[in-house]
């Protein structure tokens, strides 16, 4: 059924129809209305779970790990600090094979206190084991929270839906809500592959020494990899039931592209349009999103920039001391294939600020006109900033 | 596009699990700090001067044990209908709730606990103590004379009270207006004491010679005969008509001799005797002023009493005292005094002298004089210096060569003249006893010392006994002690009564009962300092599920093979009835 959702709210009816049974969460910016909405929903027994309201975020998480462990589907919501705060507990989570959901809210990191858009916050977890996913769209985000508890379940990995704050998270879209019927049959109820049990009592994560530590951590890389293909399958069971596909990654005119664009969350909407009125002008230039990011589908990406002849990565994010993320992985995944195209790696958009369409454009014809990257990382659209003030 | 087939089975997981048991690791071998269970003593309960265990007696109230906590309260005190009225109830100026939001209610409580016993027509049950052979006796049937009368059959002795008047109370019958006491309250709870064995005898004033005659009758005599005696005003006119004693006046009001009074009525002094009688003044038509010495703030009446007072329209004159009473055309001419106070003494009272050449003359209808009392009879009070005798802080004993021991106790003895100061008294005097017949005269005060409730001076029966409370560490729970995360904002019960302008019509009592749901949540109020009341917040904190819980709860205990000695459950526990000490190395043999 269409409904017009906030990107917020469609996670919560995902999370409903997914029939979640421990939802963790601390209530306090900057949390978002996922949980308001998922509260509210346990409150009034729509949603047959148990609400724990806790402490810090580190405790939302550390109470999903002891609950996920019971064998029970478990999800929380947070942002910025908080997912900050679960740093340690990523880790764990992870190495303990838990199929924790999260819905992350890509907020900028303080300081200054900013709680608008920015991806550092998520991408600064990128080594924690945590299956990755960045949503461009409101229903992208309602389809993907519900696939993340079957991909999570399926390789006992947890699993992170993004979405950007505020352009996403808080703006109201026409989202296509499909019935409880149907996401039963996409998403069976949980059948945990290990848990505790009082008849048969067991001390899980304890001490693993040299030994066997190692191969526990390829275990994990397995089911990365396990994950890549398993998404695939998924998204064309979920294509039978729901008519709907979103891809590892998605390309648009990018078959016979001079330069491609490289996006993910929402600005490959706004980017979808400024290829549309290059391309009226005769502009040979195409779009890559990303949205799959851990594991990273290396696959794709070489092949379909392999014609290209730049490609330009647009980063809401940045690594003090390196460059914009995406544009790193992207690099790493072409450094080893011959006469790979070069890489244009732009800084847009930190901190909320908008990328329009203009700025979009610019990326483009800087990258068109020129020959090499002078730059690990172009800053766009930086504003003069007068030093002297703050100073007295 | 056509579905592809999902893969049959994921891959293999490989995670640390172990199914060996953790009972092994035997974590108690960490401890250098050890939690106890140690029950400790609430404020309140050392404010009592009678002891009452009130922080217990409320943990049962809260819990619905009404029985059971009006037992406690009689395990300490026989008269919890009188003082759940009279008393000026010094436990919650001590309550710890007071540094929270306000303090409990006990005393209402205590009165509540009394009333639901009398409604259900409840009988205390006692743990029955072997008959001694002593024979006691008690000279007046004050609260003193009964109280004595009664611990005295609790500890399995017979006593035989002796009152000079036609019916028992003392006080409290003739002194205490029925506003404040209703009769069958008093009624019911001397029928209690009876219950237990004494046997009062009314009618029956007793002389010096009975001392010498009862020798064979009586192993011990207490005499709480009270202060009877009104102090004169030694002034001229005093023997007027009109003039009138305040505590005579009182009596007759009981005795339902009392006119109707027209016009006004001085009331001279600060005491609680002057209030009662201004306030019975008012009820029998009269205007009254009461005059007083000193300042408001000096007057020695229980604040509330006072503060009602003037809601009934008494007018107080402070800094003034009558030198003259002269008669007019049947009114009373009264001459004032006006009085200057000077520096405040130790007990922040102040000193007052004469304001030279500023005197008033006021005309009255009536004058009574409440400005103190003291025993009617030399020989009611304890002699100052006698051989043999023991002086203890509420009471003396006497040994004589021929006849009966004789001890002395209630308001000859005790500083404030209350009616829980009088049980408290008759309490001392019958334990004093007890330990002198079982183990002598010099047993006496390092017994009674174990007896004390926290640091003291009260003295409890059921430490005495041996009871549970003995158990109690004496320290005192601060309120900095408590964990007071566990306790919510909640205001204090109002105790409803009647108007102030239905007050002044009668004698009715002005305090109405409160229902057991009121009673209910103004005793979980109550943060039962030091006490454990089973809350569990031990068990469900301990990390190393060390806290061990039988069927019932008090077999609650720590398995020390696995507590690691973290101090959680102390720290978790709202009501400091745990403590935490350095293991001593003796114990980890």
């Amino acid at each position: 059924m269409q409904q017009v959702l906030e990107g917020s709210h469609a996670v919560a009816e995902a999370v409903r129809l997914a029939r979640a049974q421990v939802i963790s969460a601390y209530p306090i910016t900057p949390q978002t209305h996922i949980v308001e909405r998922l509260s509210e929903y346990c409150a009034d027994g729509t949603l047959n779970a148990k609400f724990l309201r806790v402490e810090s975020e580190h405790s939302a998480l550390a109470a999903l790990i002891g609950a996920a462990t019971s064998g029970v589907r478990t999800f929380t919501a947070t942002s910025s600090q908080g997912l900050a705060l679960m740093h340690e507990l990523l880790h764990w989570a992870s190495g303990a094979r838990l199929p924790i959901v999260m819905a992350e809210v890509n907020r900028a990191l303080a300081p200054g206190w900013n709680i608008w858009t920015d991806q550092t916050d998520s991408l600064a977890q990128r080594d924690t084991g945590w299956i990755q996913l960045y949503c461009e769209d409101g229903q992208e985000v309602l389809d993907t929270t519900i696939q993340a508890f079957r991909l999570a379940e399926w390789v006992n990995l947890p699993v992170m839906v993004i979405l950007d704050a505020f352009f996403l998270s808080h703006t109201y879209e026409p989202v296509d809500v499909p019935d409880q019927r149907s996401v039963d049959r996409f998403l069976p109820p949980y059948q945990p592959r290990f848990q505790l049990d009082l008849d048969n009592p067991c001390a899980f994560n304890q001490l693993a020494t040299p030994d066997v530590y190692m191969e526990m951590r390829r275990n994990v890389q397995t089911a990365m990899e396990d994950a890549l293909a398993f998404l695939e399958q998924m998204e064309a069971e979920f294509e039978t039931l729901f008519g709907r596909r979103h891809g590892a990654v998605e390309a648009i005119h990018c078959e016979d592209a001079d330069i491609i664009l490289l996006t993910s969350g929402t600005v490959t909407s706004t980017s979808r349009l400024v290829i549309n009125k290059l391309r009226e002008m005769g502009e040979k230039v195409g779009l890559l999103k990303i949205k799959l990011f851990r594991p990273f589908p290396l696959s794709p990406i070489r092949e379909l920039t392999a014609t290209a002849a730049k490609v330009a990565v647009i980063d809401r994010n940045f690594s003090f001391g390196a460059s914009g993320i995406f544009a790193q992985e992207i690099r790493a995944a072409l450094c080893n294939l011959p006469g790979h195209p070069p890489v244009f790696g732009y800084i847009a958009g930190l901190g909320g600020r908008d990328i329009t369409p203009s700025v979009i454009e610019d990326i483009y014809w800087s990258t068109k006109n020129s020959p090499a990257p002078e730059l690990e990382s172009l800053w766009v659209g930086l504003h003069e900033v007068d030093y002297a003030i703050g100073r007295s | 596009m056509a579905t592809q087939q999902v893969p049959t089975n994921p891959a293999p997981l490989l995670i640390p699990c172990s199914y060996l048991t953790t009972e092994g690791n035997k974590t108690g071998s960490w401890r250098f700090l050890r939690p106890q269970y140690e029950e400790k003593t609430a404020p309140c309960s050392t404010a009592c001067p009678a002891g009452e265990d009130i922080g217990r007696v409320l943990m049962l109230a809260a819990q619905g044990f009404f029985k059971e906590a009006w037992e406690t309260i009689l395990m300490e005190n026989p008269l919890p209908g009188i003082c759940g009225r009279v008393c000026y109830h010094p436990c919650e100026g001590r309550c710890n709730r007071k540094e929270f939001d306000e303090p409990v209610a006990i005393h209402t409580l205590e009165r509540f606990l009394a009333d639901t016993a009398s409604r259900y027509e409840l009988k205390p049950t006692f743990q029955k103590l072997p008959a001694k052979r002593q024979k006691i006796a008690a000279v007046g049937s004050g609260p003193s004379g009964l109280a004595f009368a009664y611990f005295m059959a609790r500890l399995g002795y017979q006593a035989d009270v002796f009152e000079a008047l036609p019916e028992p109370g003392g006080v409290l019958r003739w002194g205490i207006p029925l506003y404040r006491l209703p009769a069958e309250i008093l009624n019911e709870e001397i029928a209690q004491i009876q219950d237990l064995g004494v046997r009062i005898h009314c009618g029956k004033p007793i002389y010096p010679q009975f001392f010498k005659e009862a020798g064979s009758d009586y192993d011990a005599v207490f005499l709480g005969c009270g202060h009877s005696h009104s102090f004169p005003l030694k002034i001229p006119g005093e023997d007027l008509d009109g003039v009138e004693d305040g505590l005579q006046f009182l009596g007759k009001i009981r005795r339902g001799q009392a006119p109707a009074l027209h016009g006004t009525a001085a009331v001279v002094g600060g005491g609680n005797t002057a209030i009662d009688t201004a306030r019975s003044a008012v009820r029998l038509g009269a205007k009254v002023l009461l005059i007083y010495r000193r300042r408001r703030q000096d007057m020695p009446a229980f604040e509330d009493e006072v503060a009602m007072a003037l809601e009934e329209g008494i007018e107080i004159w402070e800094l003034q005292t009558p030198v003259k009473i002269g008669s007019q055309n049947g009114d009373l001419v009264v001459t004032l005094q006006q009085m200057r106070a000077l520096e405040e003494n130790d007990q922040g009272q102040v000193r007052v002298k004469p304001e030279s050449n500023t005197r008033q003359e006021i005309r009255v209808q009536y004058l009574f004089r409440a400005i103190g009392a003291s025993a009617a009879e030399h020989w009611y009070d304890p002699p100052k210096k006698r051989r043999g005798l023991v002086r203890l802080s509420n009471c003396a004993l006497l040994p004589q060569s021929r006849g009966p021991l004789l001890v002395y106790g209630g308001d000859v003895v005790a500083d404030i003249k209350s009616v829980v100061h009088a049980v408290a008294s008759a309490k001392q005097s019958a334990l004093a006893l007890d330990i002198l017949f079982n183990e002598g005269v010099k047993a006496i005060q390092p017994k009674l010392q174990t007896c004390l409730v926290g640091g003291g001076p009260a003295i409890s029966m059921e430490i005495y006994l041996g009871g549970s409370r003995s158990q109690r560490n004496h320290s005192v729970v601060r309120y900095e002690d408590l964990n007071t995360d566990y306790f919510q904002f909640s205001p204090r019960i109002i105790q409803p009564g009647l108007l102030r302008e239905e007050r002044v019509l009668s004698f009715a009592e002005i305090h109405l009962k409160i229902g057991a749901s009121l009673a209910i949540r103004e005793a979980e109020r109550c943060f039962n300092c030091g006490l454990c009341n089973h809350c569990n917040n031990c068990h469900l904190f301990c990390p190393e599920i060390a806290v061990i819980r039988g069927n019932n709860p008090q077999s609650r205990r720590i398995d020390y093979d696995y507590c690691k000695g973290c101090g959680l459950c102390v720290v978790e526990c709202p009501r400091n009835a745990m403590k935490l000490e350095e293991e001593r190395l003796c114990n980890k043999s």
